[in-house]
């Protein structure tokens, strides 16, 4: 499984269809991550069955007032490190630009 | 050996802190606790925390205000978590540095680097979430944002964290 992250509209998608067609991935994991109660179960489920993850990272910027929003991004920054260590390849997408983060690329 | 490790929320900062100081060796272990048990969600986060290294050998020490004071019995691996918290502690309490923050935690982060082998800092990225901030808010992202720069500078090794890994900006030789 590929995981790739990066900012709001970085060209994730567009970067994620060098390696497979938009059936085989899955995006936006990250609001997935909100309404879950067992993030390890979610991330095993979305590694078995997705060849690309794609989550945008929203744990960056102020702590957010409103407790709900907090709980969030909390969670949808640990689903991501989930999905990192599940993954053979990590990629983070900047202006469209890829960085390997962990593995090689197929 | 100064070690910052700089992320956004839940990156994966904390488990890859306690890994490097874990990569360390056999050396007494210092966690540097900063975040003052305050309410049922800080409380949350403390556990959550203490969890994390319960097997990991790490005496704790808490350090709320003036890092400067602190005393580790034996030269070791220490980490402090987090240098965001400890900067809003020191602005925002009655007993903290106040005006004089910035360099309240440069200095007490070079008391500690006296009195370690290894140190680990983790501090936090709060500063890409736009620029719409004002008050308070504005003058802690300053305030964190010297912090951050200055210890950068000082540190021999500097990581991003992103998703549990680490991007570096920096690497001793």
């Amino acid at each position: 499984m590929i995981f790739i992250t990066g900012p709001l509209y970085s060209g994730k998608r567009q970067y994620a269809r060098n390696f497979c067609g938009d059936g085989d991935m899955i995006t936006e994991v990250q609001d997935l991550a909100a309404r879950c109660a067992d993030l390890p179960a979610l991330a095993d489920d979305l590694a078995r069955r997705y060849k690309v993850i794609i989550a945008t990272e929203i744990g960056g910027g102020i702590v957010p007032v409103d407790e709900g929003q907090r709980e969030a991004r909390d969670k949808a920054g640990r689903l991501s490190c989930m999905l990192a260590e599940r993954a053979e390849t990590v990629v983070r997408i900047f202006c469209g630009l890829p960085m390997v983060l962990k593995g090689d690329l197929p | 050996m100064f070690t910052l490790l700089i992320g956004g929320a839940a990156s994966g900062k904390s488990e890859l802190a306690e890994s490097l100081i874990i990569k360390c060796g056999a050396l007494p272990r210092y966690y540097i606790a900063t975040m003052q048990p305050i309410d049922d969600e800080s409380r949350a986060r403390i556990a959550r925390h203490r969890a994390m290294r319960e097997q990991k050998s790490f005496d704790t020490v808490e350090c709320y205000t003036g890092l400067n004071n602190i005393k580790l019995p034996q030269k070791g691996a220490a980490l402090l978590e987090c240098v965001s918290n400890l900067a809003a502690n020191e602005l925002f309490c009655k007993n903290g540095a106040g005006g004089n923050t910035v360099e309240a935690v440069l200095h007490g982060v070079e008391r500690l680097l006296c009195q370690c082998k290894h140190l680990v800092a983790v501090s936090n990225e709060v500063f890409c979430g736009g620029c719409d901030y004002e008050g308070d808010t504005l003058r802690y992202m300053k305030v964190l944002a010297e912090i951050n720069r200055r210890l950068a500078q000082i540190a021999d090794n500097v990581a991003e964290i992103v998703c549990g890994q680490a991007v570096y900006y920096k690497v001793s030789d």
